[in-house]
């Protein structure tokens, strides 16, 4: 048995209650903000002694001094001088403690004198009602880091059925940036949730939006910073210390269409990089999203229903001021469609169509036509389809979706699509995995608690209300909570806070936390976390090590981001990925003989396809050209032959 | 020896088993074991202020020992830091008196009186593991007033006869207010002894020096023992007549007086001298005066330098918020607190 290291006082001005209480402890005893204390009751209740288990929220000390005068006075004014005193006074360390758990739970009465000890491991187990979840054949507990204390250095555990639903769901992280707190906290919760993840419970898989930085691009590769306190902790929480082992990137391409948009970009990380194209039917269904509401009134909004409903994928012929059939399939083919239907009334002077004035559909028009412009690399005017592979996601893997060099529009719409997507896949079941989280960071920018309402908003709050029963978690992260949606972080069952602005703490959310628990999260250091979940009726203070994986800045050095390429270059390198046999001289060739949209539209559909035979499939997609053939006539040598002139593009025949 | 008022703690109260551990128990006591006694809601503050009956305030001649007349001798520049103590411990005691019941017109008493000697390591000030403080419960009573007193109570030693025949003091007459004199009279003395048997094996145990709050002067060991140094701070009797009383007015802060014999009747002999730790400048003519009590040693002189230098280097940390800040040591404040908070 332990020895005690305070006693619990309460006096008529600071009484104990069911809730709170104080006590007292030698000035040189290991008690901080943040320990956990548990006290033994003297007398039995109901036959049984009572057992409280409190965190620490405040300290104070205190000499008996009524004055700070008093003290000028003992030493003459003179600071110094206060060393030669041959006594020190009496001093306090008396600290308030928000209880944690009572056993017996019944009956609930104000927490009695009794002698305080630092809580042990099981302690601390029992404290935050963790023994509920940590049983022998029904563990559901996901480490998210260790609680130190004196000699205590217990492991804290979060329910996966209240972090992955269905008992409550999604956690939210805050943080002051650049602190390592947020990416480096999701990386590790991530890493823990994939090694602890109860098989029982089902599959789970992850897709990040990378919104900044490199921050999310290297998690396949291994951290280069653990440090044998890393390790300690990684063996003592049962996860291994490694990057994630099935990671895919997918990244739009560059508004020039040569390579991705991406800062992974270096040759040797794009085995993994996937392109993320749409075409028109992907992004009509979610013109809300890029659509100005002021833009788009009633009359627009029917002409894109019908659209979408009458006019996209199907065999359009039947009007009289179409010059010919239509069967729009592309961002191009839609365009074809709209000049071929405006030159048509035009000729008949006609003002409106099917109900539609012709105002409004050049309106549309223009509109729906400049989103493949403003969208550029992400929306193809071909219409050919690289996405996210909704129907075959896999166990413990990791999707990252690379959005940080995008302009807003489109990180809007990759963000309301994949997660359309994904919820639709869940519900029907069919997605791959039973699980799947998804992480957001910035989420004060995506999910503001002030500003017009947007399709993204709207999107996040349905996850944050509704997503748990899918299985569709969100692990988010922002700078401000306060400027977060309340219903977003309302809804999330667990939230991880990093250090905090001071300013940030002085907004009412914070109001709960004592002025000294505040402080701390002022203070915190790299690493440390404040836990909030759902079986803890108090905050915990934990510490998690750095992220296995390599972090962002680390790799942007290690893998710098490809300049700039040539065409040849470009589809050399992509091509590669799916044929090592292609050769530089083959590219040469094709770049030599074809137009660039050509080109980039071949490699763009044997990206998606992947064929077995890269070569044969990619000549396929490109018109037939007669090659310019190395002339070897008799008379000449090879030095003299003469080469023949590239064909034009718009004339194959070389008329 | 100095006193405050106190409460007996739950420890002593369940060592004392049946015995009351506070006034309201004694009340219930009393009620028990004396038909016909009423019980008195008496404030201890009320009670107290009958052993409060003031000396008459006399000079006396001192008797010098220290070669020369009766003079002023600087210990200690007072623009030199204060320096170091020699003090290892500090002792002192306290009283609460309340009157709890009355049997027509008798008052029973009840008091509680404690002692604690506190050790000063590195600084900083912690009980003296030799010995638990002393706290003790009794209820005062004239016996001969009371005459259905039960046998079961005059024997117990836990009760104290206010009104017994002997030779230092006269039986009280009937009168309220005597018998309550008597009783702080008993009272006081309980608290003397309990001073008095820490102070005694403070001496048998320890190597270094303890400040007693109070005079040595009823205890032989005390009085004998270069271990235990009194220190009085109240003055109703000075030794200090005639051109001496000058001198004593006159002393400046860190100058001491020379060291006189005091010989109390019933008592034993100390050497004494007077010594003041803070300058009067603005005050009365007894601010910052203490008189300490030293056993008789062949060199006096040097021991009364040596032990005031210890006296005033023990006037900082300040006592305050105590009211008697300028003469008490900030170690016997402490003690006092100690004993209010386990008494």
């Amino acid at each position: 048995m332990t020895e005690p290291l305070g006693r619990v006082v309460a006096t008529e001005r600071k009484p104990n209650t069911p809730h709170e209480f104080h006590f007292w402890t030698s000035l040189d005893c290991p008690v901080g903000i943040g320990t956990i204390v548990r006290v033994d009751g003297a007398h039995p209740v109901e036959g049984k002694i009572p057992h409280i288990y409190g965190i620490v929220v405040e300290g104070f000390s205190y000499t008996d001094l009524q004055s700070p005068m008093h003290d000028v006075l003992s030493h003459d004014g003179i600071p110094s001088s206060a060393g030669f005193a041959v006594t020190e006074r009496a001093e306090i360390r008396l600290y308030s403690a928000a209880v944690l758990r009572q056993i017996p739970e019944e009956p609930l009465q104000p927490v009695p004198m009794g002698e305080v000890f630092l809580a042990e491991e099981q302690d601390v187990a029992t404290a935050l009602r963790m023994d509920s979840y940590l049983k022998e054949g029904a563990n559901t507990g996901i480490p998210v880091g260790v609680y130190r204390a004196g000699a205590t250095d217990s492991v804290i555990y979060l329910d996966a059925d209240f972090l992955l639903g269905p008992e409550a769901a999604h956690l939210n992280i805050s943080g002051m940036s650049g602190l390592a707190t947020k990416t480096s906290a999701v990386e590790w919760l991530l890493s823990s949730l994939f090694a602890h993840f109860p098989e029982s419970k089902g599959s789970v898989a992850a897709v990040c939006f990378n919104v900044k930085g490199p921050d999310l691009c290297f998690l396949d590769q291994p951290g280069t910073n653990l440090d044998d306190r890393d390790r300690e902790l990684y063996e003592k929480m049962g996860v291994k210390p490694g990057p994630f082992e099935n990671v895919s990137y997918f990244a739009p391409y560059t508004a020039k269409g040569f390579g991705l948009n991406t800062l992974r970009s270096n040759e040797a990380l794009l085995h993994n990089v996937k392109p993320l194209t749409w075409g028109l039917r992907e992004v009509l269904q979610y013109a809300e999203v890029l659509l100005n509401k002021d833009d788009i009134d009633a009359k627009a909004d029917a002409l894109i229903d019908f659209i979408t409903e009458r006019v996209v994928d199907r065999r359009f012929d039947q009007d009289s001021y179409l010059s010919r059939e239509h069967t729009v399939q592309s961002f191009g083919d839609l365009e074809n469609w709209f000049k071929d239907l405006l030159r048509g009334m035009e000729r008949a002077n006609a003002e409106s169509w099917r109900t539609h004035h012709i105002a409004t559909i050049r309106k549309v028009r223009n509109r729906l036509s400049n989103i493949s412009t403003r969208c550029a690399g992400l929306v193809t005017d071909t219409g050919d389809v690289s996405d996210l592979p909704f129907g075959s996601f896999e166990d413990r893997a990791v999707y990252v979706v690379d959005v940080a060099t995008l302009e807003e529009d489109a990180q809007d719409l990759i963000f309301a699509r994949i997660v359309s997507k994904l919820r639709e896949h869940l519900e029907r079941r069919d997605l791959g995995v039973k699980h799947l989280v998804v992480f957001v960071d910035e989420l004060n920018k995506y999910a503001p608690n002030e500003g017009q309402d947007t399709y993204v908003r709207k999107m996040l709050l349905d996850i944050a209300e509704r997503g748990r029963y899918l299985g569709l978690v969100l692990f988010s992260a922002q700078q401000f909570r306060s400027q977060v949606h309340r219903r977003v972080v309302g809804n999330s069952g667990t939230a991880l806070y990093g250090r905090m602005d001071g300013d940030e703490l002085a907004t009412p959310g914070y109001s709960v936390l004592s002025p000294a628990t505040r402080t701390k999260l002022a203070t915190l250091e790299k690493g440390q976390l404040m836990v909030r979940h759902p079986h803890f009726t108090q905050p915990i203070f934990v510490r998690f090590p750095r992220p296995a994986v390599m972090q962002g800045r680390d790799g942007a050095e290690k893998f710098p981001q490809a300049a700039d390429v040539s065409l040849e270059h470009a589809l050399y390198r992509s091509l590669r990925t799916i044929d090592e046999g292609v050769s530089m001289a083959w590219v040469r060739d094709l770049v030599s003989l074809y137009d660039e949209g050509e080109l980039l539209a071949a490699r763009n559909a044997a990206m998606v396809a992947k064929p077995a035979n890269m070569r044969g499939f990619f000549e396929s997609r490109l018109r037939k050209k007669i090659p310019a053939q190395p002339a070897f006539n008799a008379g000449l040598t090879p030095r003299e032959t003469i080469s023949a002139r590239s064909l034009p593009d718009d004339d194959p025949y070389g008329l | 020896m100095g006193h405050r008022a106190g409460v007996i703690s739950s420890a002593e109260r369940e060592e004392l088993g049946s015995w009351p551990g506070s006034a309201h128990e004694a009340r219930r006591f009393i009620l028990d074991r004396l038909p016909g006694s009423a019980p008195v809601e008496g404030l201890s503050a009320e009670a107290d202020q009958y052993g409060r009956a003031e000396e008459p305030a006399v000079l006396v001649e001192p008797s010098v020992i220290e070669e020369g007349a009766f003079r002023a001798i600087r210990v200690l520049d007072p623009d030199q830091p204060r320096g170091q103590s020699g003090f290892a411990g500090f002792l002192d005691g306290t009283q609460r008196i309340s009157i709890v019941s009355q049997r027509q017109g008798i008052p029973i008493v009840w008091a509680t009186v404690s002692a604690a000697a506190r050790l000063r390591v590195d600084r900083r000030m912690i009980s003296w593991p030799t010995r638990p403080p002393i706290v003790r419960g009794k209820i005062y009573v004239p016996f001969r007033y009371l005459g259905q007193l039960a046998d079961e109570l005059r024997a117990d030693p836990r009760v104290v006869d206010t009104a017994k025949d002997s030779s230092a003091d006269k039986i009280p007459s009937r009168h309220p207010a005597a018998l309550m004199e008597a009783a702080v009279k008993r009272v006081q003395d309980d608290r003397e002894k309990a001073e008095q048997e820490l102070a005694e094996a403070w001496c048998a145990s320890e190597e270094g020096t303890l400040y007693v709050d109070g005079s040595l002067t009823a205890s032989q060991v005390s009085s004998t023992s270069i271990k235990a140094v009194g220190v009085i701070k109240t003055h109703r009797r000075l030794y200090a007549e005639g051109d001496a009383f000058r001198v004593l007015v006159n002393l400046r802060a860190g100058e001491r007086t020379s060291v006189f014999r005091i010989s109390p009747q019933y008592r034993y002999p100390v050497a004494s001298w007077y010594v003041r730790v803070r300058e009067a400048a603005g005050h009365d003519a007894l601010f910052g005066l203490l008189r300490i009590e030293a056993a008789l040693t062949p060199d006096m002189s040097a021991r009364a330098d040596e032990v005031s230098r210890w006296i005033i280097a023990e006037g900082s940390p300040l006592a305050l918020p105590d009211g008697r800040w300028d003469k008490m040591a900030y170690g016997i404040r402490d003690t006092e607190e100690f004993l209010r908070a386990i008494s």
